[in-house]
């Protein structure tokens, strides 16, 4: 009963464009998933869209060889403590600028929606020196705290933007009830928020997962190596064994593809909602 | 009542984030290998290295002192080429440096030893000096003391070529002088074969050419007066005329159109070479080990050449000279504990240049610049090989070490920069000429 | 818990004993000790360096030792290098010209994909697996297919395929934009979906009453009503292009020469590779710069602003 586009007939042209770009999308996945399965020695001589005529498993085994599984659990631990954080202090602060009615609380939200303007590289230097200074370069701490810092204006936002929709006097039957804080937070705050939750979640999660420049600058050795900076040296480590860079490649996507199989439409409308009119 | 419940509140927050870290710091757990001297446990000490080239025999050697060394421990890292060079300065910067730092010496050496970041090894690799060629050696000293001891093989800069290719497209040996060079282009471009790989993303790999040509144009000197820092010193005609013959070059198409996006760091203007789609390639020493990892047919077949860079007819230079890297360097952190800056030069004095080290060197195609190694020579594999370097190194006049790295840093990247615009024809020789002078100052 | 709330006692009714007995957590909501955590976090680790990127620029450092006093030097000498201005001139190209292929390309992708054929909705799923690599796994992947010598152009044996597509100092701005694209037209087209979908149906009947045939509900409808998603989307896609580092960094590493280093990279490459840290936080003061009035202005005129009177309201 929602046919809104307002189609009848097949558009054929709307067909062509639409094959095209799953073109265009799919060929390079199609070559990445391709090659990493060709032996090393066949990369130089094989057309390179061809099916491999001898594959093999090799060049995966050479990343999980090389500590792509500690880089693995670097990822998750950075992501899983950031996004954490990143929800928690930003659940608060939304409800402070909402349902506080002070004029510092106005000053704070648009002290973060300054933050949301600025671009994040801008300031690397100084965020490096900074981590120098507190003595944890090359530590997961160097990446989890600045992850943070930069995803709370957006966050804050969206759920706050979330949170205005939620009816008044919910809050004040509650606080006539006598509800604290922590139980008002708990309570009401939290279970009416989420999807914005659920959105915002989603959304600093692949932000913090798929982050390059916080690693690059912020870490050195393997032991605080996260995936995206692991892919970039697998490329100097593995010469010329494109491969296995590939392989790596594939790994790294596949967590993130698991998530998409199971849970789509959390993850679509996740990445959207916020950004909603 | 309630502003204390929010306080409480605050606590909780700031007590899960203490907690969700904890949580992670027991991820990482102790770091073992200590990457830092505040966390670098009494004896152990840790390396930095480089992957590729004679990575095998640094593995090797590592792995020897351990097993001998329970309680005072090397623990390495290995990082490419370009990943290196931008990690290592910040990590010393930062005083997370590891225990012993690998380097080219040049500029950065210098700018260590200013800041007191590398420490004075003079006393405890004084056994060295006797075994090691005494113009490599010198790169790693500053005033008379040492802070840097060289830890591989020596890299001069080689033209290598694929012979077959060369005779298929009728040219007759390998170019010998510049004529020859220009000559031996055109062939093979008619041939349809690039007739030079040559790694541009990359952007170092460029350096090498206008290092050679203008030492055989100008001879040493030239580069010296940039170095000491005289006010427009990049103007020497040697500079222009370099310039001149590089675009020349590449207006010959002697590099084909496709060096852009090729990288030195994962091989890639090396494997057009053993694949067949490139004649030659100018290239470091260090790239012979990967010519023997990745095409080791192509190399048993004898069908790898390699020579010195062809002269340029009215040259002031000897042809004999060399660019390239004397060898790479240790140096010992200033800023690691005393234990393991002990172990660290313990390892130094015990395997550089020790009789296994320099037989698993030679093994994987690396001549160390050590007095004396003829008859090892004779005795390894590729013995032709490993002789052409050897007394090119031992007979070479003047060895100017890679002039991004003998240069401070920011006239470094400056260079690469701007050369870089000169192999792309985005720049005239004199624009450039004004652009280095420029980073005189 | 919510049934517990719409059961209870309407709040409206207790209102006067709530202004009297606790009158002022009643009319100030809750304490802003709940901020506290945010603004610490973010005023340590995002303001302190916006300000400690302003420091810097006056300063001497070459990543040993500390930074000293440089007073306006490294001012006057990013910009005066020819090398800024190519990246300030390539930024706003990358800027201009990625919105122009992202906008429409997202637009009418979006269009497409709220359609409600089955088809649609297939092709839809495969549309969004771009959005799951990193930019580091894009770049490191177009790079080997794009390679001169082993990838694409050896497969199809055709000639004008086999370029140096990121040597190529004519194409590689335009294989950079290509690779940017395919990252980040199928966020967009996901945001132009939503909005598409959110357009009232019977907009559209009435058009068809009206006889409007699909180009013109297209124009008459569609586009007009997704004024705000458009906003949004560009906004995004503007300030983005100030973080396209990554991608560019791993993709071409600002080459060929210096052909695709914008700012962010300008900045990194000053910073990390020629160990200016000064030079490199004069570009990042700028940058920071652009973005702000660049998101103000879009602001403005997108009426975003509204939020915060609507605030006032409240």
């Amino acid at each position: 009963m929602n046919i809104r586009t307002g189609i009848k007939r097949p558009n054929v042209l709307a067909g062509l464009g639409g094959f095209a770009w799953l073109g265009v999308i799919v060929l390079p996945i199609y070559f990445i998933l391709l090659t990493s399965l060709r032996p090393r020695t066949d990369y130089f001589t094989e057309n390179p869209l061809s099916i491999p005529s001898r594959p093999t498993l090799d060049a995966y085994q050479q990343v999980l060889e090389n500590n792509f599984l500690l880089y693995f659990g670097n990822s998750v631990i950075v992501t899983v403590a950031s996004v954490f954080v990143i929800l928690l202090v930003s659940l608060m602060a939304a409800y402070v600028v909402v349902r506080n009615r002070s004029k510092p609380a106005r000053r704070i939200f648009q002290f973060f929606l300054l933050g949301i303007a600025i671009p994040i590289q801008a300031t690397i230097i100084p965020v490096y020196y900074l981590i120098v200074q507190l003595g944890l370069y090359d530590t997961l701490w160097a990446l989890i705290l600045p992850s943070i810092a930069f995803s709370i204006p957006l966050s804050v936002m969206i759920l706050s933007n979330f949170l205005r929709d939620v009816p008044g006097e919910l809050f004040e039957s509650m606080t006539i009830d006598g509800a604290g804080q922590a139980k008002m937070l708990w309570s009401l705050v939290l279970p009416m928020s989420r999807p914005a939750i659920v959105t915002v979640g989603i959304y600093d999660a692949l932000q913090v997962w798929n982050g390059f420049l916080f690693p690059l600058v912020l870490t050195q050795s393997a032991h605080a190596r996260v995936i995206p900076l692991s892919l970039w040296s697998y490329q100097g480590e593995f010469t010329m064994n494109i491969p296995a860079v590939l392989a790596a490649v594939v790994i790294s996507v596949i967590p993130l593809l698991t998530a998409y199989i199971i849970g789509r439409r959390q993850l679509v409308s996740g990445l959207t909602a916020g950004f909603g009119k | 009542m309630k502003s204390l419940t929010n306080r409480a509140l605050a606590v909780v927050s700031a007590l899960a984030l203490a907690l969700s870290s904890a949580a992670c710091s027991a991820g990482t757990g102790p770091d073992p290998t200590g990457t830092g001297p505040a966390n670098a446990t009494a004896e152990n000490a840790t390396a930095w290295a480089l992957t590729g080239g004679s990575e095998e025999a640094f593995r090797a050697s590592f792995d020897r002192w351990n097993s001998s060394h329970p309680d005072a421990t090397i623990e390495a890292e290995w990082f490419a080429n370009d990943a290196y060079k931008e990690k290592i300065r910040t990590s010393v910067g930062s005083g997370n440096a590891p225990t012993l730092i690998y380097s080219w010496a040049g500029g950065t050496l210098a700018d260590y030893v200013k800041n007191g970041s590398v420490a004075d090894i003079s006393s405890a690799v004084a056994g060295l000096s006797s075994k090691v060629l005494p113009s490599v050696l010198a790169n790693g000293q500053i005033d008379g003391k040492t802070y840097a001891i060289p830890n591989n093989q020596s890299q001069p800069a080689i033209l290598f070529y694929n012979k077959k290719l060369l005779a298929q497209a009728g040219v007759s040996g390998v170019p010998t002088t510049y004529s020859e060079l220009l000559d031996a282009v055109a062939k093979l471009k008619a041939a349809g074969i690039t007739p030079i790989s040559l790694a541009g993303q990359s952007k170092w790999p460029e350096l090498m050419y206008i290092q050679y040509l203008t030492d055989r144009i100008g001879g040493p000197e030239v580069f010296q007066a940039i170095l000491d820092g005289k006010k427009g010193a990049w103007s020497d005609p040697a500079i222009t005329e370099a310039l001149t013959k590089i675009q020349e070059l590449v207006n010959a198409g002697a590099f084909g159109d496709a060096f852009g996006s090729v990288t030195a760091d994962s091989g890639a203007d090396t494997a057009l070479v053993h694949t067949g789609k490139a004649a030659m390639v100018l290239q470091g020493a260090w790239v012979y080990p990967d010519f023997l990892n990745n095409a080791a047919d192509f190399v048993a077949a004898g069908d790898l050449g390699f020579a010195n860079f062809p002269a340029v007819g009215s040259g002031k230079g000897d042809p004999a000279n060399i660019v390239g890297n004397p060898a790479n360097f240790w140096s010992v952190s200033a800023a690691a504990s005393a234990g393991a800056q002990k172990t660290a030069t313990d390892y130094l004095d015990a395997e550089i240049y020790s009789p296994q080290m320099i037989a698993d060197l030679l093994a994987v195609g690396a001549v160390p610049p050590v007095i004396g190694l003829e008859d090892e020579i004779a005795k390894a594999d590729n013995p032709e090989f490993l002789g052409f370097v050897y007394s090119m190194v031992k007979d070479a006049p003047h060895f100017q070490l890679s002039w991004d790295q003998a240069l401070p840093a920011r006239q470094g990247q400056a260079l690469l920069d701007n050369l870089a615009a000169i192999f792309l024809g985005q720049q005239t020789p004199e624009q450039f000429v004004t652009a280095m002078n420029a980073t005189l100052v | 818990m919510p049934t517990k709330l719409s059961t209870g006692r309407r709040g409206v009714e207790r209102l006067p004993a709530a202004m009297g007995a606790d009158r002022r957590p009643a009319r100030r909501g809750p304490s802003l000790w709940l901020a506290a955590p945010a603004l610490a976090l973010f005023g340590v680790f995002a303001i302190v360096p916006l300000l400690g990127v302003l420091a810097l620029s006056f300063t001497d450092w070459d990543g040993l030792g500390s930074p000293a006093w440089a007073g306006l030097s490294n001012w006057a000498r990013i910009l005066a290098d020819p090398l800024t201005h190519e990246a300030f001139v390539l930024t706003v190209k990358v800027t201009v010209f990625s919105w122009l292929t992202q906008a429409p390309l997202s637009l009418l992708l979006g269009v497409f994909m709220a359609g409600r054929q089955r088809y649609r909705a297939v092709l839809s799923v495969l549309f969004f697996l771009p959005l799951l690599f990193s930019a580091a796994a894009v770049g490191i992947a177009f790079k080997s297919l794009l390679d001169p010598n082993f990838g694409i152009g050896a497969a199809f044996g055709v000639g004008w395929l086999s370029q140096d597509w990121l040597g190529n100092p004519r194409l590689a701005l335009w294989v950079v934009l290509f690779v940017i694209a395919w990252c980040f037209v199928p966020f967009h087209s996901l945001l132009y979906q939503a909005g598409v979908r959110q357009i009232p149906a019977s907009l559209y009947e009435a058009a068809r009453l009206d006889r409007a045939n699909g180009v013109q509900q297209f124009f008459l409808i569609t586009l007009p009503q997704l004024k705000y998603t458009i906003i949004t989307s560009s906004t995004l896609m503007v300030v983005g292009s100030l973080t396209y580092f990554d991608l560019i960094f791993v993709l071409t590493g600002g080459g060929p020469g210096n052909g695709t280093r914008i700012l962010p990279l300008h900045m990194y490459l000053l910073g990390f590779r020629s160990y200016d840290m000064g030079g490199a936080s004069v570009v990042g003061v700028f940058l920071v710069v652009v973005g702000l009035t660049v998101s103000l202005a879009l602001n403005r005129l997108s009426g975003a602003h509204k939020m915060e009177s609507q605030m006032e309201g409240l």
